[in-house]
């Protein structure tokens, strides 16, 4: 069914029709035209076509070629395109509208959610040679029932990121994005997760399983704390370009956001908040009944291989699961702790996590944006 | 045909057929625009309303008919501020706007001015651009780095460590976003509502001893208030349910009533329900006003020269 | 005398709109202005003159895509809202019937719905109805969207026309689709064009309701929206915007000025 459909939807290209017409004219003197027709066919029938791959911002042709660049070099007529997804939300709501991406990226507190859907399908890591170099604990992270859904890469942390020069925090804390000398210069990030911030700060045991009257409270704190905030970023690139023209000191950020903004030769400082920074892990994964599963995988090694692997933590400043690789510099090395296996989870950070009632806390988050 | 035709004369037996072969080419001419709206028009927002009473329903399995949604909705703290809030800006933009429009207008209806319909065609050309470039065109403009600071900086007005920073992503930032996007729309109606004017009524005012203010006051403004009010409900009725301006200048204090439905049906939980009752309730206002405000909506008004 | 304006108010009123001109078009002309700027960041000191960023988005691919994609769905939709328009404009025109008042304010009302309302029914109404999306569905938006336009466009050089001109021709035994053929038509015409015109305008810059009902392939306003959440984009959008806004400027202003042209001439 998927076959069928997708190959009327994928616009076969005008070298493709010459290509094919070489072939079955090859094909037809050489063989008559019965097998002329079979060989198109069977041409058609393999995999081709670009790889549809969702992914974020800064991971596409956006600047994040490195990452696939050997990928590329192998595959060259079925190169990556890109449809960018703003969160998982969105992504979630792309497919919904029809969007069948070959391969997206959702994060490890999703892994659950986007395996039991039926919108994704296993992986299988026998195809992926750069596998076996991938952090245990990740690997683990990426896994439900047993089967591999999600293939750990990049990772990193949400924290606090402020200008050092413009800001002077009262403690280490996630209430630096809600203080309110700063009014009009903070940056929230839009998704459901400022409840688990908000449930963090007031000490809620587990910010990611709240009750009805938890998840009030941390709405009702929200809500009160709205004022402070200039931007709700969804666009990472928004947020970045707010924070470097100084419309906004502090935001809540990833650490590609800090590296930018050094760039940029702002003072910036990445702040470990006392509540522990949520940890994520970014897991790939392999669409529903994709036409293009070998070179799925053959993206997604490349995107495990040591030499992407490298490149991630020394131009983003994010992890990769690749436990072979270690960043250049040894600054960067021990501010994310990239030596420590399990620099993503307790007592280092709060990985993020399933949410079983996320439809619950998306509301309520809705509710505090039009508040 | 032919002289024992009856009481009928000849050009009027011709006239009564005339007619009478009219009436059934008036429902095969209106019947596919019509039809076309019905199905694509009227039938969409009917299902609106099912799905707002949870009649249709995104989730599959039973679903009851229920006004809890509605109930919810009303009852709710949040969404009729955030309502009360939308209908707060699109009214400052529409007074604003409309009061800058009207000397234009007349000042095209009234002066005698020879180019009037090619200033009027100035005036209304970059409305018929691109909505979102002339956006795009104020985010350039209103930045910490945007124009007008950097102006600033450059010729000393301000340090660069003082940029005037409220421009961008605020409440101000969509009012003056949207206004300028609407002001040359907005002048039509006024226009063509002054020119059409009798002349000979200012004539008699001043005859009658009126200074030029007084006849302004006592018979320009009146009767141009027609196309005053209808120039108000042009530039009200898409504010209030505007999300495109707010999302892309305002912030998170600019965001309006029409970004609430466009998240509630664009994230991955959607919540159609309610989302569909949002929508419904902005139609209802706006189906309201228009209704409330129809005479002065009416074609005439609108179709110019 | 004038009697609505005094020389001194004329003169206050005439400043007053030039200020109000040069308002509406500086920020345009700020974009062509960084469009030419051979720097990543639209701000002043300014950087020296490129023809870089043009160069460059003639090469990107997908703006190619989203600009073909958006000429398509607004070749189409304006087809089909010309002809809806025409067929109601001379019911509206030429013919009585009784319930012309409400049959109006329904052909007219897309006007007054918000786009996002409706862009939402849609969504809904294609959903309900297991149609995906597709170009398809925004041209069946759009349509509905520009139909108002054509019909106010068609109506007021339709009631120009001197209805005994169509009688005349029924007198002398043409059949009311010839009548429209011969006669009607031509002299419609460039209200036609005109309405053609506006119709292509309206759906090629169309964001609202195309963001609900679109498929995977992006229109040129929803590829744009998308850039301007990406500002490392910027200058080659501002090169596009250039680029476009003279465009739809010169269509705009040729097609009313043609339309009064040939109307005139047209009697």
């Amino acid at each position: 069914m998927a076959e069928g459909t997708d190959l009327f939807e994928r616009r076969l290209g005008r070298d493709d029709f010459l290509k094919l017409a070489a072939v079955g004219a090859g094909a037809g003197l050489l063989a008559g035209p019965a097998k002329a027709a079979e060989a198109a066919r069977a041409r058609l029938l393999a995999e081709s076509g670009r790889l549809q791959v969702l992914d974020w911002a800064g991971y596409g042709n956006d600047g994040g070629q490195a990452m696939f660049a050997a990928y590329v070099k192998k595959h060259p007529k079925n190169k990556p395109q890109f449809t960018y997804m703003t969160n998982e939300s969105d992504a979630l709501a792309k497919m919904h509208a029809g969007l069948k991406p070959d391969i997206f990226r959702p994060y490890v507190g999703w892994v659950k959610y986007f395996a039991q859907s039926g919108l994704v399908e296993p992986w299988n890591p026998k195809l992926i040679p750069s596998f076996k170099n991938l952090n245990p604990f990740m690997v683990k992270a990426g896994q439900y029932k047993g089967k591999q859904y999600g293939i750990p890469e990049d990772w990193g942390f949400d924290a606090v990121l402020y200008r050092t020069d413009k800001v002077h925090p009262k403690a280490k804390s996630w209430s630096l994005l809600f203080d309110e000398r700063y009014k009009g210069r903070i940056a929230w990030f839009d998704d459901l997760n400022m409840l688990v911030i908000a449930g963090l700060l007031l000490h809620i045991p587990r910010p990611w399983h709240m009750t009805d009257a938890q998840l009030e409270k941390a709405q009702k704190f929200l809500i009160s704390k709205k004022h402070v905030a200039r931007m709700i970023w969804a666009s990472e690139t928004d947020m970045d370009n707010a924070f470097a023209s100084g419309d906004i000191w502090i935001a809540y950020a990833w650490p590609n956001d800090w590296v930018q903004m050094k760039a940029k030769k702002l003072k910036v400082a990445y702040m470990r908040p006392k509540e522990l920074p949520v940890a994520w892990v970014g897991m790939l994964m392999l669409g529903k009944g994709t036409p293009r599963r070998r070179l799925a995988h053959a993206y997604a090694d490349a995107w495990s291989s040591v030499p992407s692997a490298k490149w991630l933590e020394n131009n983003y400043g994010y992890g990769h699961a690749n436990t072979k690789a270690r960043p250049t510099s040894s600054d960067l090395l021990r501010a994310l702790q990239l030596t420590n296996p399990k620099a993503v989870t307790e007592p280092n950070a709060h990985l993020d996590r399933d949410i079983p009632r996320r439809a619950v806390y998306a509301r309520k988050w809705e509710e505090v944006k039009a508040s | 045909m032919g002289r024992g035709q009856g009481v009928l004369s000849v050009p009027e037996a011709q006239a009564r057929r005339r007619r009478l072969r009219l009436d059934f080419t008036t429902p095969v001419l209106l019947g596919l625009p019509l039809a076309w709206l019905a199905v694509f028009f009227l039938v969409p927002i009917a299902i609106v309303g099912a799905y707002s009473v949870g009649r249709l329903s995104l989730d599959p399995g039973p679903h009851t008919v229920t006004l809890a949604a509605w109930h919810d909705f009303l009852h709710s703290p949040i969404y009729l501020k955030l309502f009360w809030k939308s209908v707060k800006m699109s009214l400052i933009v529409s007074i604003v706007v409309v009061a800058l429009a009207y000397p234009l207008a007349y000042y095209l209806a009234l002066s005698g001015t020879k180019r009037k319909y090619v200033l009027l065609l100035l005036l209304i050309a970059p409305f018929l651009t691109s909505y979102l470039l002339r956006v795009l065109a104020w985010k350039v403009i209103l930045g910490n780095q945007g124009v007008i600071n950097s102006f600033l900086f450059s010729t000393g007005l301000r340090s660069p460590d003082h940029p005037i920073s409220q421009l961008l992503y605020s409440r101000f930032a969509v009012m003056l976003v949207l206004g300028y996007i609407w002001l040359p729309f907005v002048a039509l109606p006024i226009f063509v509502t002054l020119e059409s004017l009798d002349r000979r009524l200012f004539e008699a005012a001043t005859d009658l001893g009126a200074s030029r203010w007084q006849t302004f006051r006592r018979v320009t403004l009146p009767l141009s208030l027609p196309g005053v009010i209808a120039g108000f409900l042009f530039v009200f009725i898409p504010t209030l349910g505007e999300f495109v301006t707010p999302s892309l200048v305002g912030g998170a204090s600019g965001y309006m009533y029409g970004n609430q439905i466009v998240d509630l049906f664009g994230t991955g939980f959607p919540d159609w329900q309610t989302g569909s009752v949002l929508a419904l309730f902005l139609l209802g206002v706006v189906a309201l006003l228009t209704i409330v405000f129809s005479r002065f909506l009416q074609t005439r008004e609108v179709t110019a020269g | 005398m004038n009697v609505a304006l005094s020389r001194r108010g004329a003169w206050v009123l005439r400043s007053f709109f030039a200020l109000v001109v040069i308002f509406l078009y500086a920020p345009i002309a700020i974009l062509v202005l960084f469009s030419f700027n051979d720097s990543q960041l639209p701000s002043f000191p300014l950087s020296g003159f490129t023809l870089h960023w043009y160069h460059q988005f003639l090469v990107n691919a997908d703006l190619r895509s989203a600009l073909e994609t958006s000429a398509v769905v607004a070749a189409i939709s304006s087809v089909g809202a010309v002809l809806l328009g025409v067929l109601a404009s001379i019911a509206l025109v030429r013919r009585r019937f009784r319930l012309k008042a409400p049959v109006s304010a329904l052909l007219l009302s897309p006007l007054v719905i918000p786009y996002v309302v409706f862009g939402i029914s849609l969504l809904l109404f294609f959903h309900a109805a297991g149609i995906p999306r597709s170009i398809l569905t925004v041209v069946i938006g759009h349509i509905v969207i520009s139909l108002p336009y054509t019909i106010l466009v068609l109506m007021p050089r339709l009631q120009q026309i001197d209805v005994s001109l169509e009688e005349a021709a029924y007198d002398l035994g043409a059949s009311r689709l010839r009548a429209f053929r011969s006669v009607t038509l031509p002299l419609l015409l460039p209200a036609v064009v005109s309405a053609y015109l506006i119709a292509f305008t309206t759906s090629f810059d169309e964001y609202a309701v195309a963001s609900f009902v679109v498929g995977t392939r992006s229109t040129f306003p929803i590829f744009l929206y998308s850039a301007l959440r990406f500002p490392n984009q910027l200058p080659q959008v501002l090169a596009v915007a250039v680029v476009v806004i003279t465009v739809s400027l010169a269509v705009v202003v040729s097609a009313e000025v043609g339309r009064r042209m040939a109307e005139r001439r047209l009697g």
